[in-house]
């Protein structure tokens, strides 16, 4: 039996700032994941470090520990590789006021 | 032997050994014996081999994605879950540990939308069939069961380029749990459609929401009470049937649990052919909040099949 893998697209074009987080998204069959984060229109202001957010119940959300420095130019791309993330995932940034960035967020599954 | 009795020594045709070894084999399969599919299987998706083909429906667009429709660009990927929830932890599907979920942000009038796509080879009758079941996100300590606004699918058919009559037909079906807070728990259908945009400047690429909330109708006696359960996190799988066919591209019949449904008024949109989207076979399953709180469509398993 082959593995299974996805490729899901947690955010498609949408504007980070202040506080910003994907979508909860479930991927508690995978082994391992890896968050793409691209940036589609050049980012505005200095763009802060987004961390990987794991849960107990997709609504309570905590600090994973991995942290992903956002692209710093348009089509710029920032990885993070995951293991051992139980089932919720999701990417959380908070931006310093007056910037921005418009996201691509990709996730890779594999279980 | 009564005169006119069928001969019971007389051996089978092979039309009708067919049906019967097919049905026997259909009925010993766990995976399919709670399915009445018409003869040809043409997909059936129990989600614990992952996603099945249900992928997410984007938009069309151009040049930048900035030219995508609002309606479109809020969708998100569908996802394998086993209904964990806070209090009681995985609820699991009806026959394995996963079913597909359909998640809406948490903004009133949200939705989002789950497609398969395919080609038809044949045209005549095809019947879809699934195990589902809605929430809302247990946010709140309560029942919630007038958070969720509806669930429904959609069909998107095309006939082929030599076809006469090819016209874009888009039978579209939901459950209306609630509106504006209150209880409506009612079938409807929509053959109302909005104007078609540019998608861009180029005139090659066009778009329109056909899930926007006006223009859904009440299907004839179409009240149905179903099993919500007592709190948020309750759930109980319930069974659906659309018939449609094809070759009329008029829908057929309609059952929901232990309820069959009047389907003879019910419209699907109908729009002239488009140029590139010749035997188009789509089914397309979605989920609409009436509230701030995300709402949850939940497929245990789909089986789609055709007689041909």
């Amino acid at each position: 039996m082959l593995r299974e893998n996805i490729t899901a697209i947690l955010a498609r074009n949408e504007t980070w700032k202040g506080h910003a987080a994907t979508e909860p998204f479930e991927a508690g069959w995978a082994i391992e994941a890896v968050v793409f984060v691209r940036a589609l229109k050049p980012p505005v202001g200095a763009q802060p470090t987004a961390r990987i957010e794991i849960s107990p119940d997709g609504m309570h959300w905590v600090d994973e520990g991995t942290r992903l420095a956002l692209p710093a130019r348009q089509d710029e791309v920032c990885f993070a590789r995951l293991r051992g993330f139980g089932n919720w995932l999701r990417v959380a940034a908070d931006f310093p006021d007056g910037a921005e960035a418009c996201v691509l967020v990709t996730l890779h599954l594999k279980g | 032997m009564p005169a006119g009795s069928p001969d019971p020594e007389a051996p089978l045709t092979e039309a009708a050994l067919t049906r019967a070894l097919r049905r026997a084999i259909q009925t010993a399969d766990p995976r399919l014996s709670r399915f009445d599919p018409l003869p040809r299987i043409i997909s059936h998706d129990d989600f614990a081999r992952g996603h099945c083909g249900w992928s997410q429906l984007v938009g069309n667009y151009e040049g930048t994605l900035d030219t995508m429709l609002p309606g479109y660009a809020q969708h998100t990927s569908a996802m394998l879950s086993t209904l964990p929830h806070w209090d009681a932890g995985s609820h699991g599907g009806a026959d394995s540990s996963y079913a597909l979920k359909i998640a809406t942000r948490p903004r009133a009038g949200a939705q989002n939308v789950a497609i398969k796509r395919l080609n038809l080879r044949h045209r005549g009758p095809i019947r879809f069939e699934m195990y589902f079941t809605f929430k809302p996100e247990a946010t709140e300590l309560t029942l919630g069961d007038t958070a969720l606004r509806s669930v429904g699918l959609l069909f998107d058919l095309q006939g082929g380029d030599r076809d006469g009559d090819a016209e874009r037909v888009m039978p579209h079906l939901r459950f209306l749990n609630a509106e504006s807070g209150q209880h409506r728990h009612i079938w409807q259908f929509k053959a109302e459609r909005v104007p078609f945009q540019p998608a861009g400047g180029s005139g090659e690429t066009i778009s329109h929401y056909h899930l926007s909330p006006e223009g859904w109708q009440d299907l004839p006696d179409g009240h149905q009470k179903l099993c919500y359960n007592e709190i948020a996190t309750k759930v109980n799988w319930a069974y659906l049937r659309f018939d449609f066919d094809l070759a009329t591209m008029r829908p057929t019949a309609l059952r929901c649990n232990d309820r069959v449904f009047d389907v003879s008024g019910m419209e699907p949109m109908r729009i002239p052919a488009m140029k590139n989207l010749w035997c188009m076979l789509n089914f397309a399953l979605f989920a609409e909040t009436d509230t701030d709180r995300r709402a949850f469509l939940y497929v245990d398993s789909v089986c789609i099949s055709g007689d041909f």
